[in-house]
């Protein structure tokens, strides 16, 4: 955490004119592009997802307000893919701010000139997770389930038995849940008022 | 909120504001005392009302009858005790989603005192229109200010504004095909449809030469075409045909996003004030949701707000000094003004489109350290401005090109509504930020500065303003930072009320910018109209041209500082100039088939 404390120092030292590029050089004109152009650290340029923190839970998808990223399901290949174009992106950092894990990273970098617009794209790939029950494919993606079980409270677990259903898809929960309550209240209400609740208790998680 | 009378045996729809309990059943006595003038309006035109409502503080929204539509109107603008009363805009809704009916809704500024801070109001004038038949007398007759106005939502909407004096089309390009119209709710916000071009140009007065100027205006660099109509180097008449950069924003916003998203696209409506716009928008949202938003965040809006005036000024004198052939004021106005462009860079993480606020809020926090910084580059400008001043205003070739040039008389300035330093050059004293400064996004009711005035209205005076507001923000920008205070910089907004509208407005550099917000279900919006300043005060400019020389134009289009894109906020196309034949789309397909390959 030492870092972060030198960091504010050499935010609060940063200036334009006494970088060192400008004091050998003319104060004003500079040669670029040949040079690489001094911009302050506070700068907002294109951000970059770092794919190794990435969960794939799709918040900054929600808040971009240009569309530039984009999440697409692939059930047949079990894959959830995260598309960021920067041609398409208005460096709002909207996503930086949502990421809950910090997989957003700002950069200053603001040169996307380029004679390929693929240059542009990241695109992140992740592993849908899988039913244990029927083998189907879930909505979210392994690391998803794994960040909510680092994250949630084990009180939460237990309370609503997520560590038999976390990894069922949601008619697998539902059929669960009425053969239990079958079992247990000994079937006294017609069956399709036990689906009927069990939807609104599936949906809480 | 109050519901009068049979608002609901009128027109058999509900006020969705009652059913969620914000809808405070008021008495309209109340209501009509609060401000006034409200009560003088309500007793002369008492038969023609259905309802009356406060939208929010200091807005109050009648709903009149539309065959006394200009006659309420006039009756505000030609208010014999608020002098400065002007009509701001008016609003088309296709609400017949909602109500099966139109609405078309003016709005006015009404000034009871200017300075007055908790006197002065906005007042609505909703009237509903026949879904099969949307016709509405025409204010424009009587009144120049609602000549773009009924002519945009004839265009976009189709309505049909009865006896208007110049119907011709305004926005839309004359490739749009007729009775297609983009703002109602049952067109999608991707169709685009073309057709063969119609030109309607207006006719060439006799014994005069036609002198085209655009479509491209010279030094500012933007789409707008002008036809200068000449009797030897005299302009007699002047034809205007813009809304070239009309990008369908307004649609956009209506279609796909949701309001946090809204805030960025307000942004880049426009390239120099689009801060202006952001605190607007916001604005219009946070008084909707009824929140108040932390100081600290107020203070720091009004903070880049007026450094963003002091750039923009600076940039337009620049250009102003560049128009009259005097390109050394150019080059050093542009010197002083790029620090200021390097302190917002460091302070908001860009030049332009600073992405700073957030509907309750703003997104970073102004840090101690910075505030030395500021006030460095204050100090700097102040002196180089005044340095500037010294050597531009000592200049013949500057001061003999804009003196007496351009003269807007008063009463011109006010029947069209001009805004801005454009107004108070020709002695209108209005200032929104001094007018409605209570309960905005923005602190400038506690802060001391002064609103400059001159009576000449020619383009010096418009230099002079200009400058003088320049040191009055400098002035500002100190006192900011000097009582700047602590604590948070944003409030969340969960959901948004449905079916709930309020007007955000902030003092541009060229005038109050107004962004009126009606939301709809599911945090999204279902009405967003924008009117940026130039929208009032480009009609004017074929009145200022008129008895100047041609060498003049330029400088005289200049001086209110045009924003174009900003004011036609939406769509593509190029169109016929009327001077070089432009290719059908067939033709143009059938040549790039023939050729394909060879370019």
């Amino acid at each position: 955490m030492a870092e972060s404390a030198s960091y504010t120092e050499k935010l609060k030292r940063w200036d334009r004119f006494k970088a060192e590029k400008f004091s050998k050089k003319a104060p004003v004109t500079t040669p670029y592009p040949f040079i690489d152009i001094e911009k302050p650290p506070e700068y907002r340029g294109i951000p970059h997802i770092n794919p190794e923190k990435c969960i794939g839970c799709g918040a900054c998808v929600n808040a971009c307000p240009p569309d530039a990223l984009i999440m697409e399901w692939d059930k047949e290949h079990g894959v959830k893919r995260l598309t960021y174009n920067a041609a398409r992106c208005i460096r709002c950092a909207r996503c930086i701010e949502v990421c809950p894990t910090g997989a957003m990273e700002p950069t200053t970098r603001f040169e996307v000139a380029t004679d390929n617009k693929e240059d542009l794209v990241e695109v992140v790939e992740h592993k849908l997770a899988y039913c244990e029950e029927c083998g189907e494919y879930l909505d979210f993606t392994e690391r998803q389930i794994e960040y909510v079980r680092n994250i949630l409270p084990k009180d939460v677990f237990d309370a609503y038995a997520l560590e038999d259903r976390i990894k069922l898809t949601q008619e697998e929960k539902m059929r669960r849940t009425v053969i239990k309550l079958r079992e247990t209240e000994g079937n006294v209400y017609p069956a399709f008022m036990l689906v009927r609740e069990t939807k609104d208790d599936g949906g809480e998680e | 909120m109050v519901n009068t009378k049979d608002l609901e045996a009128h027109f058999e729809f509900e006020c969705k504001a009652c059913e969620n309990g914000r809808c405070a059943k008021a008495d309209v006595n109340s209501i009509l005392s609060e401000r006034k003038g409200l009560r003088d309006f309500y007793e002369a035109f008492k038969e023609h009302i259905k309802g009356c409502k406060r939208m929010t503080y200091g807005q109050y929204q009648f709903v009149i009858d539309r065959e006394v539509l200009p006659e309420a109107v006039l009756w505000w603008h030609n208010h014999p005790e608020f002098k400065e009363t002007h009509l701001s805009t008016a609003v088309g809704t296709d609400e017949r989603p909602l109500n099966g009916h139109f609405v078309y809704m003016p709005f006015l500024n009404v000034q009871v005192e200017f300075a007055n801070e908790p006197e002065n109001y906005w007042v609505f004038l909703r009237t509903y229109l026949l879904a099969d038949d949307p016709s509405f007398p025409s204010v424009a007759e009587k009144l120049p200010a609602a000549l773009w106005i009924e002519r945009e939502v004839k265009d976009l909407l189709g309505f049909k504004p009865v006896n208007h004096p110049d119907p011709r089309r305004l926005i839309l390009p004359e490739d749009w095909p007729e009775g297609v119209y983009p703002l109602r709710k049952d067109m999608d916000y991707r169709h685009s449809p073309i057709t063969e071009p119609k030109v309607e140009f207006k006719e060439k007065p006799e014994d005069t030469t036609l002198v085209p100027m655009g479509p491209a205006h010279m030094g500012i660099e933007e789409p707008a075409h002008f036809r200068l109509f000449v009797k030897g180097e005299e302009i007699v008449d002047v034809d205007y045909r813009g809304f070239y950069s009309h990008r369908g924003i307004e649609k956009t916003g209506e279609g796909r996003l949701t309001y946090n998203q809204v805030l960025f696209l307000a942004e880049r409506i426009c390239g120099i004030c689009g801060y202006q716009h952001s605190v607007s928008y916001a604005m219009a949202v946070e008084r909707l949701a009824d929140v108040d938003i932390p100081d600290r965040a107020r203070y720091i809006r009004t903070l880049l707000l007026e450094l963003e005036r002091i750039h923009n000024h600076l940039l337009w004198v620049g250009i102003a000094a560049h128009m009259v052939g005097y390109d050394t004021g150019f080059m050093h106005a542009w010197r002083i003004r790029e620090p200021v462009m390097w302190l917002v860079e460091r302070l908001t993480g860009n030049r332009k489109q600073y992405g700073m606020n957030i509907v309750g809020g703003v997104r970073r926090d102004i840090l101690d350290y910075r505030k030395e910084e500021i006030l460095k580059v204050v100090k700097q400008i102040r002196e180089g401005t005044k340095t500037f001043l010294d050597v531009a205003l000592n200049t013949n070739t500057f001061i003999k090109r804009a003196e007496g040039v351009g003269i807007l008389p008063y009463k011109v300035a006010k029947a069209y509504s001009v805004l801005g330093p454009t107004a108070r050059a020709s002695g209108r004293k209005i200032d929104v930020r001094k007018d409605q400064a209570v309960k905005t996004a923005t602190a400038y009711n506690e802060i001391d500065f002064k609103v400059p005035v001159y009576k000449e209205g020619d383009v010096l005076a418009r230099v002079l303003v200009r400058m003088d507001e320049l040191f009055e923000s400098l002035w500002m920008v100190e006192q900011l930072i000097d009582q700047m205070p602590g604590g948070d910089i944003m409030v969340p907004i969960g959901k948004l009320p449905e079916y709930e509208e309020a007007l955000g407005f902030t003092e541009a550099h060229r005038g109050e910018v107004v962004h009126y917000v009606m939301t709809g279900e599911k945090n999204k919006v279902y009405r967003w109209k924008v009117r940026a300043p130039t929208y009032n005060n480009l009609p004017a400019v074929p009145e200022m041209l008129k008895g100047y020389h041609v060498a003049d134009a330029p400088l005289i289009i200049a001086s209110i500082d045009p924003c174009y894109s900003c004011t036609e906020r939406v769509q593509f196309v190029d169109v016929n100039t009327g001077k070089v034949k432009v290719l059908t789309e067939a033709e143009f397909n059938e040549l790039s088939i023939k050729y394909k390959g060879v370019f």
